[in-house]
């Protein structure tokens, strides 16, 4: 039995290395012996890329940069303020995957949300701190200029497209429906695809995190 | 008033001189929430369960509120990660179907409230059909 789980894991490991890893529910067996099932719920990389400096300012004007997401995992989404729909569902499943998380043993210290929005002409930092705190108050609501945006985004790949027309208010918005994890070494960890539950973000995220102090010990 | 359960509101043409008034409506709506939104914010999203109990198409062209500025039919679409809305221009119900707005998908995108609404308020939604038929709805706010 487990030989048959360490050649399982070493397949899935290898699949992982080679495709990009699917990873999955952990299934605690004899002594701790991780299994995982392939899923669309999260990718996790392999070889997590380092970020490199970027600046950007939070909800009450404090620079937010590469050292603010050192020391926790962080979970990035991209959005705006004016969106009706994707964004206050993403925040609203975030914040019961925090308390969840929390309920955890090893707690919610070591995890912090950002939510960072694409559009700064209209997402100033005081309507961004309203915004993020009706959600959870831990939440960070960022923003900066438009090079800065596409700097993080760039380096997560996350693709967003602002649409201003002149002469309107409403302009249309798009961004990437994926939830970004960057780990406490401020590396792109592992992204979350959309559709997102609170139940299944926070099952994820406690594997991700016991592998991680698995492979740190 | 909160509305927790099947709601109906069968408003209809009888206060409209519509010809097609024999024909019963037998839409119904049910679970109709809209998201209660941040502080400051302008723009929420409202949800629903509508069905068409009769046995021919319905068509849902048009939505719009007193509680709010504008209220416009639309759709989330993430195509290739990338989340957008498209305006739905009408929306066919099938005879004797069902079809859920629901967060991530067809929403009434509410802009504008003309009165901040909190968890626990309700506010009446009209949905205009084809045919003539209006809908009055009235929506729960949640958090």
């Amino acid at each position: 039995m487990a030989l048959k789980f360490r050649l399982m894991a070493a397949a899935v490991a290898l699949v992982a290395m080679l495709a990009g890893a699917w990873v999955a529910e952990i299934s605690r067996e004899h002594d701790a012996r991780a299994m995982l099932l392939p899923d669309q719920v999260i990718t996790v990389f392999p070889d997590p890329k380092q970020l490199t400096a970027f600046a950007l300012t939070d909800h009450e004007n404090r620079q937010f940069d590469l050292a603010s997401l050192k020391g926790k995992w962080s979970f990035l989404f991209f959005g705006f303020t004016h969106c009706p729909d994707i964004c206050p569902t993403t925040l609203a499943v975030l914040a019961r995957a925090r308390d969840l998380i929390a309920k955890n043993a090893v707690g919610a210290e070591d995890i912090q949300f950002v939510f960072i929005s694409v559009d700064p002409n209209r997402d100033t930092a005081s309507k961004l701190g309203q915004y993020v705190r009706h959600f959870d108050a831990t939440f960070f609501g960022v923003t900066g200029d438009n090079a800065q945006i596409g700097n993080l985004a760039g380096q997560l790949s996350a693709a967003y497209q602002v649409a201003i027309t002149p002469g309107t208010e409403n302009y249309p918005v798009y961004h990437t429906a994926a939830v970004f994890l960057v780990d406490p070494r401020a590396r792109y960890h592992a992204v979350f695809t959309p559709p997102h539950d609170a139940e299944t973000i926070s099952k994820r995220f406690k594997v991700v995190r016991e592998l991680e102090a698995g492979n740190a010990t | 008033m909160r509305w927790r359960h099947p709601v109906f509101v069968g408003l209809i043409l009888a206060l409209a001189p519509l010809p097609a008034a024999s024909d019963a409506p037998g839409v119904s709506v049910r679970n109709a929430w809209v998201r209660e939104a941040p502080p400051g914010m302008m723009t929420t999203a409202g949800y629903m369960e509508l069905r068409n109990d009769t046995s021919r198409p319905q068509v849902l062209l048009a939505a719009s509120s007193s509680g709010f500025e504008t209220v416009m039919i639309h759709r989330t679409i993430v195509k290739d990660g990338i989340a957008g809305m498209v305006h739905a221009s009408q929306i066919e119900l099938a005879p004797n179907a069902s079809l859920v707005f629901a967060p991530g998908g067809y929403h009434l995108m509410l802009m504008n409230p003309k009165r901040t609404l909190r968890a626990g308020d309700a506010v009446v939604i009209n949905l205009e059909f084809r045919g003539g038929l209006v809908l009055p709805v009235a929506f729960e706010v949640r958090k």
